[in-house]
């Protein structure tokens, strides 16, 4: 008892209260194309643009852009009297020097054709080589954040975050926990809460605990499993938003055993995407009827009726590529069983979970299907050499708010790492090049139609589950947003209930 | 310059445990050991063969039902029966631990002997390895052994062995030292007796019961070890049943169905205790 | 002149062995790395940029910035003359100096081995007194706990303490670092385990100092009870006890990966496990490294105990 005492004195929250934000990301390094996602969802960094809930790309460190009628020079007028976390003013000097930093490092800057990033007065003057619409989505994207030069060290390595968000590092250990105080001199104006942290929690489990015994506020990524726990408990408010990512199964369609259309569309009747949702998922929305998600906007089919599962079909349409069933109830063709690897990785841990259901699954129309749980770099490598033949795993199509860039990565003509392999399809490579060019939403509709209707019917890649994001907060804080394209958690807009 | 450079004060307590260690289990306690190593090892080798369901067979629309259902112990998350798997798990995670067990004691206790009869250099060589070894983190040893091959069982139990051996070595060649040195040894010696004789008759005898406690808790630490690789993902692939992937599987499960997670736990307790009830305790 | 003549010889040979570690570590590490299957240069880009930013692009510029494409030889005798030199390099993924991450994650990983072995020695008296009475049930009855405490993984053992500690009593923070309340838990996690052991050891100990002849002869002088564990038992049994400390230790600086991993504490087992999966040669070697002589260090230490308990303890065995 006199235990407890101690303990529960030394544990109750002071006034000034700081909140605590717990999620699995852990930091591995201090350059932005590393760990600037963390920097920018705790909101310690900033960058040009931003998108809303819809994902419109709106203000942040440019209050407005243009373009030229050619397409190919673009004009950012940088926000007015910012300053960096040291007091020094943000200059478009300091921005461009900053891109420029980011075009020949590792981020998504890389896959814009730029020519020159120049300072031109307060304007920053982006010049490209080509038409390119999305440009503005990039500039969202967390390696295209804007450091002050005092960061750097002499030979140019970040060692320190000064930025110019609401929120300045105060302690830093890596790779697991930042300390935050509110920077009095953020542009936006003062912010409720003074203080905050991030401490990086692998297991989800650990991060469950963490939201039921109060030492956590705001959870992100909770486990399926947790969720209808922690949606139990009155101290908590659960929310669960779905994102513009999906599960897939990557195939190698340009091997023998997947180069028939017929196989593909066999595979993916012979998945129950409605019972993996349901028992593995814990949420019956997320079985994917079509790659893009609900989170995607004009991308994703709102009419299209869910996949349901019909091994009778699958089992016919294997037939007629020429598989029949041998003797142990595994398909021959030629005298070769289908007998196929599947790679994932655990970083994600319901990959192996859902690895497993899609082998017992494929099972059943003679699909012999060896799991192996890797390093997700061997999909990457795998698919160099040619050797991969079938890969699980999840795909972002929001690292630059405009899927139109992952696209462009992972289907392209050569196909992508995380994408397409060994497959192409002309009308698709066409509607990708014109989406390039084209600033109308109205124009670009169709042709975003016709992208998901192609991969639809050729399924490159069968789309499995969509992705979630599953966040507990404490019911003490106010103004809680998700936001489906984790940019930002949204601190500036959080308050105490009680300070009021 | 003597020994010391290489050996470590380890071995004392292991030279001690090992006489404290010397048996007069009480009757029952013995009994009580080889009847529970006998249901247990039974439901491990013979499970498999009587339970009729498919330890893979997956019902997701069955998932985690409760005890006492079609499937008498429930199902797993992805609604396998869980008796079936465990009887399979069983099967396998014993046959894991026996074999990397027999790997790591074979030839620790071997070279442990050859240490203590031999003496001079090829003992301080053998001291000196075993003492590297042992200043390797035993996790990287396993991580580095299963790279070369993942998620297939021989490296797995190879990986392991290389980091359990050291103690097998340590505690015979401390224990061998003390034995050769007595009296009846030297006797035996000059009645004619050659060095196989003194191995099989005398010195293995004095040396079991103290490798059997150990190995017993190294059956256990073999099982737990193969869990923990699990839980890095790289120990058992699925959909194959083990005991300590089985734990890791249905860990995030812990709140809905706790009695899942522990019931692979009990039967390595079970395994465990069996063993050691056979091996040890001494009559007051 | 004998006892310090024999120090130095101590000394010397720990000495050695760690300049042995060293140059074994430094090759195994490099030798080991490079021979195992898989592309170092992807591996290193997805620890650093993660699986959504990884690309072959990246890995392709990852290899020409840490010149992974120079010959075998060539790149070891550069890894040799950097550890001759005490330079541990920097890591490939985070790019800072090993030497500060290890400083980071050595002081935590202390910590926590520190804060495990001093909860780990209340399994001691319960050893000597179930060794007082071996056969009794309280014999029994830490047995089986031993048994059952090692039959449960380490994370499952956390996650019960968690919930316990955390959800339904409410004393202590279930995961994070910081505090020493943050600490208790991950501690007592491996704090079990090692007191499972460190009983059963105590406990023989003690039972086999009551077989002794010299404390069958002091029970027949008519001491009785405390009076005469604490004169001939204790400083007997002590011997093994803290011997075994000695492995202990080690076991839990490099045991605890598991224990870090669930509690999100800033270890060094945590960054080993990491640095493998990344094939961050340099920050494998780091750790290591400080590990392997972590363990002569202790060792050492250990030694000095031990003939501090028992100074009839020679050189020679």
């Amino acid at each position: 008892m006199l235990a407890a005492a101690l303990f529960g004195s030394m544990l109750t929250p002071v006034s000034a209260r700081t909140l605590n934000v717990v999620g699995p990301w852990e930091m591995t390094g201090v350059e932005a194309s590393q760990s600037g996602y963390v920097f920018t969802r705790m909101q310690v960094a900033e960058t040009l643009t931003a998108a809303d809930s819809q994902g419109h790309i709106v203000p942040q460190l440019a209050t407005a852009w243009q373009v030229s009628e050619d397409g190919l020079r673009w004009q950012f007028q940088l926000r007015e009297g910012v300053s960096f976390h040291d007091g020094t003013p943000l200059t478009a000097d300091i921005v461009a020097a900053e891109l420029q930093r980011a075009h020949q490092g590792a981020g998504v800057l890389k896959q814009v054709p730029v020519k020159a990033i120049r300072a031109e007065g307060s304007q920053l003057v982006i010049e490209l080589e080509r038409v390119f619409a999305p440009l503005p989505a990039f500039l969202a994207n967390y390696s295209t954040l804007i450091l002050a030069p005092s960061s750097y060290t002499a030979e140019g390595k970040v060692s320190q975050i000064i930025a110019t968000g609401p929120y300045q590092i105060q302690t830093m250990t890596l790779p697991l926990k930042l300390e935050l105080k509110r920077n009095e001199h953020w542009w936006g104006g003062k912010v409720a809460i003074d203080s905050a942290s991030y401490l990086a929690v692998g297991k989800g489990e650990t991060r469950a605990l963490m939201a039921q015994s109060g030492e956590a506020d705001l959870v992100f990524s909770l486990l399926p499993v947790s969720v209808a726990a922690l949606s139990r408990d009155p101290r908590l408010h659960t929310e669960v938003v779905t994102l513009p990512r999906t599960r897939m199964l990557k195939l190698n369609a340009g091997s023998a055993l997947f180069s028939d259309v017929r196989v593909r569309q066999a595979l993916s009747l012979a998945l129950d995407r409605q019972g993996m949702a349901r028992a593995i998922l814990r949420n019956d929305k997320v079985a994917a009827n079509q790659l893009f998600s609900p989170a995607m906007g004009a991308w994703h089919d709102s009419q299209l009726a869910p996949i349901p599962r019909d091994l009778d079909k699958a089992r016919a349409l294997l037939a007629e590529a020429g598989w029949q069933a041998g003797a142990d109830g595994i398909l021959q063709k030629d005298g070769q069983p289908f007998q196929v690897k599947l790679l994932t990785y655990s970083n994600l841990p319901e990959l192996p979970v859902l690895a497993t259901a899609i082998q017992a699954q494929l099972r059943e129309v003679g699909i012999a299907v060896e799991v192996a749980v890797g390093n997700s770099s061997e999909i990457v490598s795998q698919h160099r050499d040619g050797v991969l033949q079938m890969a699980l795993f999840a795909r972002n199509f929001s690292l630059v708010p405009n899927p139109l860039g992952t696209l462009l990565q992972d289907y392209g003509p050569e196909g992508g790492d995380w994408g397409a392999m060994g497959w192409s399809d002309a009308q698709m490579q066409s509607s990708l090049q014109q989406l390039q060019v084209i600033t109308d939403a109205a124009r670009q509709a169709p042709l975003q139609q016709q992208i998901n209707q192609t991969l639809q019917q050729q399924l490159p890649v069968i789309p499995v589950a969509w992705s979630e994001l599953a966040v507990a907060a404490s019911r003490q804080l106010e103004g809680v947003q998700v936001d489906p394209y984790e940019l930002s958690y949204h601190l500036t807009s959080l308050r105490w209930k009680s300070e009021e | 310059m003597n020994s010391t450079v290489v050996t470590s004060p380890t071995t004392d307590i292991h030279a001690a445990l090992a006489q404290a260690a010397r048996p007069q289990p009480s009757r029952w306690a013995q009994r009580l050991g080889w009847g529970l190593l006998l249901v247990v090892s039974g439901f491990a080798l013979l499970g498999p063969w009587l339970i009729s369901a498919d330890p893979d067979r997956q019902d997701l629309l069955n998932a985690l039902a409760p005890f006492g259902g079609h499937d008498w112990l429930g199902t797993d998350p992805y609604g396998r029966s869980m008796l079936a798997r465990l009887a399979h798990g069983a099967q396998l995670s014993f046959l894991l631990a026996l074999l990397t067990t027999l790997m790591a004691v074979v030839p620790g206790v071997l070279l442990g002997i050859v240490a203590a009869w031999r003496g001079g250099w090829l003992e301080k060589a053998l001291v000196a390895l075993a003492d590297m070894i042992m200043a390797l983190p035993g996790l990287l040893l396993v991580l580095l052994v299963i790279a070369f091959a993942p998620g297939h069982f021989i490296p797995l139990c190879l990986g392991l062995a290389l980091a359990l051996w050291v103690e097998f070595f340590r505690i015979s060649r401390a224990r061998s030292a003390v034995i050769l040195q007595q009296p009846y040894i030297e006797a035996t010696r000059m009645l004619g007796f050659g060095p196989g004789y003194i191995l099989r008759r005398l010195l293995l005898p004095a040396l079991a019961p103290t490798l059997l406690t150990l190995a017993s808790f190294a059956m256990s630490t073999a099982i737990i070890g193969i869990s923990t690789l699990s839980a890095i993902s790289v120990g058992v692939r699925p959909p194959t049943a083990e005991l300590g992937s089985m734990i890791v599987e249905l860990l995030p499960y812990y709140a809905e169905a706790p009695a899942l997670v522990l019931l692979p736990s009990l039967l390595i307790f079970l395994l465990v205790l069996a063993l050691q009830l056979i091996s040890g305790g001494r009559k007051s | 002149m004998l006892r310090s003549s024999l120090w130095g010889t101590v000394l010397l040979g720990r000495a050695l062995q760690a300049v042995l570690v060293s140059l074994l570590v430094g090759s195994l590490c490099f030798a080991l790395m490079h021979s195992l299957p898989g592309d170092p240069a992807m591996r290193i880009a997805a620890g650093r940029y993660g699986p959504d930013a990884m690309s072959l692009q990246a890995a392709e510029s990852v290899r020409q910035e840490l010149g992974l494409e120079q010959p075998l030889l060539q790149q070891y005798g550069r890894a040799l003359w950097q550890l001759a030199q005490f330079d541990l390099g920097h890591s490939l993924v985070t790019g800072r100096p090993i030497l500060e991450e290890l400083q980071v994650q050595l002081g935590h990983s202390l910590w926590l081995a520190l804060a495990s072995l001093l909860l780990s020695l209340l399994g001691i008296p319960l050893g000597i007194i179930a060794g007082a009475r071996a056969g009794g049930w309280l014999d029994r009855g830490s047995q089986a706990l031993a048994i059952g405490v090692r039959a449960l993984p380490p994370f499952v053992l956390g996650l019960l303490l968690m919930w316990l500690f955390s959800i339904q009593l409410g004393w202590l923070p279930p995961a994070g670092f910081g505090s020493w309340q943050h600490l208790l838990l991950p501690a007592l996690t491996l704090a079990l385990g090692l007191a499972a052991l460190s009983c059963r050891v105590s406990r023989d100990a003690m039972a086999e100092v009551q077989q002794s002849a010299y404390f069958t002869f002091a029970r027949h002088k008519g001491l009785r009870g405390l009076t005469l564990i604490q004169r001939h038992g204790l400083r007997n049994a002590a011997i093994p006890v803290v011997a075994y400390l000695g492995v202990q230790a080690v076991y839990l600086i490099e045991g605890v990966v598991v224990v870090e991993s669930i509690f999100a504490y800033p270890g060094i087992g945590h960054a080993m496990v990491h640095a493998i999966i990344a094939r961050d040669v340099p920050m494998v070697q780091g750790t290591v490294l400080t590990l392997g002589l972590l363990f002569v260090l202790i060792n050492l230490l250990i030694d000095a105990a031990c003939r501090w308990i028992d100074p009839r303890q020679g050189g020679t065995r």
